[in-house]
């Protein structure tokens, strides 16, 4: 058995970045596929792990680790492999604020839009009353009101449209930061890049009108550099549901 | 270039750099210049000397502290003082060990994505209202003009309308209370410091929870280790230099439009 097990859901999002760090520093791990639209993570079993109920959570030993950015940075400090955070202070310093910027700020806009659109409709084909019982396992109050709005569709106009405003002005952000360096915050690839592929990779899929070669050349630039890593091949080939397909919107030559 | 520290009333996120500062030798590391800012004045806005606004007007703390390196704007009270520890004198304020470092992380993390906002809330309602509300129309969208981000721009209007919710507030105050109990029991053993040894932790945390002592009394009682804990951070020389600064009688009673409540889980 490897020390390290992830439990993780599809590579995307949260779960994508601890996977994403962990085969960039080439440490082998147990992968436990967490089964979100199956409400694994609010089975006994795994709130015994992380009694939150979120994914991901890492066990390392007897060691348990939850929050996927704070997790992708003791899977940098802790094993050999590349150095994923700059050698300058002050490009960490910019590594870090990016990367809250996207978990706290541009993700949950991402994942209000995309609960709507995906994670809801999918969910509410199933029996009424199992979902209620479902929402009632969820320890987190916050998190209740969520997947009621996502499963009964009760997401306001005002917070979809403040959603969508906060998803455009992201990828101009993002686009005009790449214009600035290779890689996001810094000159070598990072935790912010891993980050913010994990949030950003499907971008000129779900979002045609404002991001193309065009529009955002620098985004489509990084994202494609991001896609042509062995690590990323790696990490996509462990999901299981045609999510993962939609990465390979980055093969075509042009978009 | 000098390199400019602006700071606001050592309170929230001002007091927790300000106190990292000093605690790690940065200033003399980096010959900080500090000045004082009067955030709930929008000053924050108009600084001179910024080329690389970014961070500035989009940092999730709202109005904390800003670092002028060179033009750039550099925010985000933990990763300010992550960076005074690193390029400091050397006296640590991050745990050596991974895990440790984790544990720290994941710490200010959660306090600040879930106390923060909530003592915000509540000490902007207590203490800022009246000042924004005294404002004219024309002054106060003067004031705002100047700032970026369309949703803090919300919260400088919600605390000058003063008005929030019941069950807001009952959630704030339920937050403020999960976070003096997660102190309590972290320091049950008998530590003296968060996570052992003296961290970021320490700062950050004390900086988002002295500000809530008059506002919800009721979280500290029976507090003990809590209490004490609050003393000893209180006592730091740094702590002490920070709150030298303070340029009203309670600093722990000022504030400005902070981090956002979580909109989406
Ligand atoms: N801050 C946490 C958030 C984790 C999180 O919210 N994960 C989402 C998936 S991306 C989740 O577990 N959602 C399912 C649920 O809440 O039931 C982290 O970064 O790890």
């Amino acid at each position: 058995m490897a020390e390290v097990t992830l439990y993780h859901w599809e590579p995307n999002a949260n779960s994508g970045k601890p996977m994403l760090a962990l085969m960039e520093k080439g440490v082998p791990f147990d992968s436990h596929y967490i089964d979100m639209l199956n409400f694994d993570q609010h089975r006994p079993e795994y709130l015994a792990i992380n009694p939150q109920g979120t994914i991901p959570a890492m066990t390392h030993g007897d060691k348990v680790l939850v929050e996927s950015t704070a997790i992708m940075e003791y899977v940098n400090e802790c094993f050999e492999g590349p150095d994923l955070m700059p050698a300058d202070a002050r490009d960490r310093w910019r590594v870090r604020w990016w990367m809250k910027f996207m978990d706290q700020w541009l993700a949950p806009s991402f994942s209000m839009i995309g609960w709507s659109v995906f994670i809801g409709p999918v969910v509410r084909q199933r029996d009424p009353a199992e979902l209620e019982a479902a929402i009632e396992r969820i320890p987190m109050p916050e998190r209740r009101v969520s997947w009621r709005k996502a499963i009964y569709g009760t997401f306001s106009e005002a917070e979809i449209a403040e959603s969508q405003r906060r998803v455009a002005m992201g990828i101009a952000m993002l686009e005009k930061e790449l214009g600035k360096r290779e890689w996001l915050g810094s000159d070598s690839y990072s935790l912010a890049d891993i980050n913010g592929f994990n949030l950003a990779y499907a971008i000129p899929l779900s979002q045609p009108e404002l991001s193309n070669d065009e529009l955002t050349p620098n985004l489509l630039r990084w994202l494609r550099a991001i896609y042509a890593r062995k690590a990323v091949k790696d990490c996509w080939a462990l999901g299981r549901t045609d999510m993962v397909k939609r990465v390979t919107i980055l093969e075509q030559e042009r978009i | 270039m000098a390199t400019i520290l602006y700071h606001g009333e050592p309170n929230g996120p001002s007091l927790a750099v300000l106190a990292a500062m000093a605690e790690t030798g940065a200033d003399v590391a980096l010959d900080i210049e500090c000045h004082a800012m009067d955030l709930l004045g929008g000053k924050r806005h108009t600084l001179p000397g910024v080329t690389e606004p970014l961070a500035r007007d989009m940092g999730v703390e709202g109005e904390g502290p800003v670092l002028v390196i060179e033009g750039e704007a550099m925010t985000e009270s933990v990763f300010l003082a992550q960076f005074f520890d690193e390029v400091g004198d050397g006296t640590s304020l991050q745990p050596e060990d991974a895990y440790a470092h984790w544990e720290m992380m994941m710490w200010c993390r959660q306090i600040t994505e879930r106390l923060s906002p909530a003592a915000s809330l509540l000490g902007n309602l207590a203490t800022s209202h009246q000042r924004l509300e005294a404002l004219s129309e024309d002054a106060f969208a003067a004031q705002v003009e100047p700032i970026v981000s369309a949703d803090l721009k919300v919260r400088w209007d919600l605390v000058r309308d003063g008005e929030a919710d019941d069950a807001q507030l009952k959630d704030c105050e339920a937050k403020v209370m999960q976070a003096v109990e997660r102190c309590e029991k972290q320091l049950a053993d008998g530590r003296e410091w968060l996570m052992g040894a003296l961290t970021i932790a320490d700062f950050e945390t004390f900086a988002w929870l002295v500000g809530m002592e008059p506002i919800v009394p009721e979280a500290f009682k029976g507090k003990s280790e809590t209490q004490a804990w609050m003393k000893r951070v209180k006592a730091r020389p740094s702590v002490q230099a920070a709150l030298a600064r303070a340029t009203s009688e309670a600093p722990e009673r000022s504030w400005a439009p902070g981090p956002e409540i979580n909109r989406w889980g």
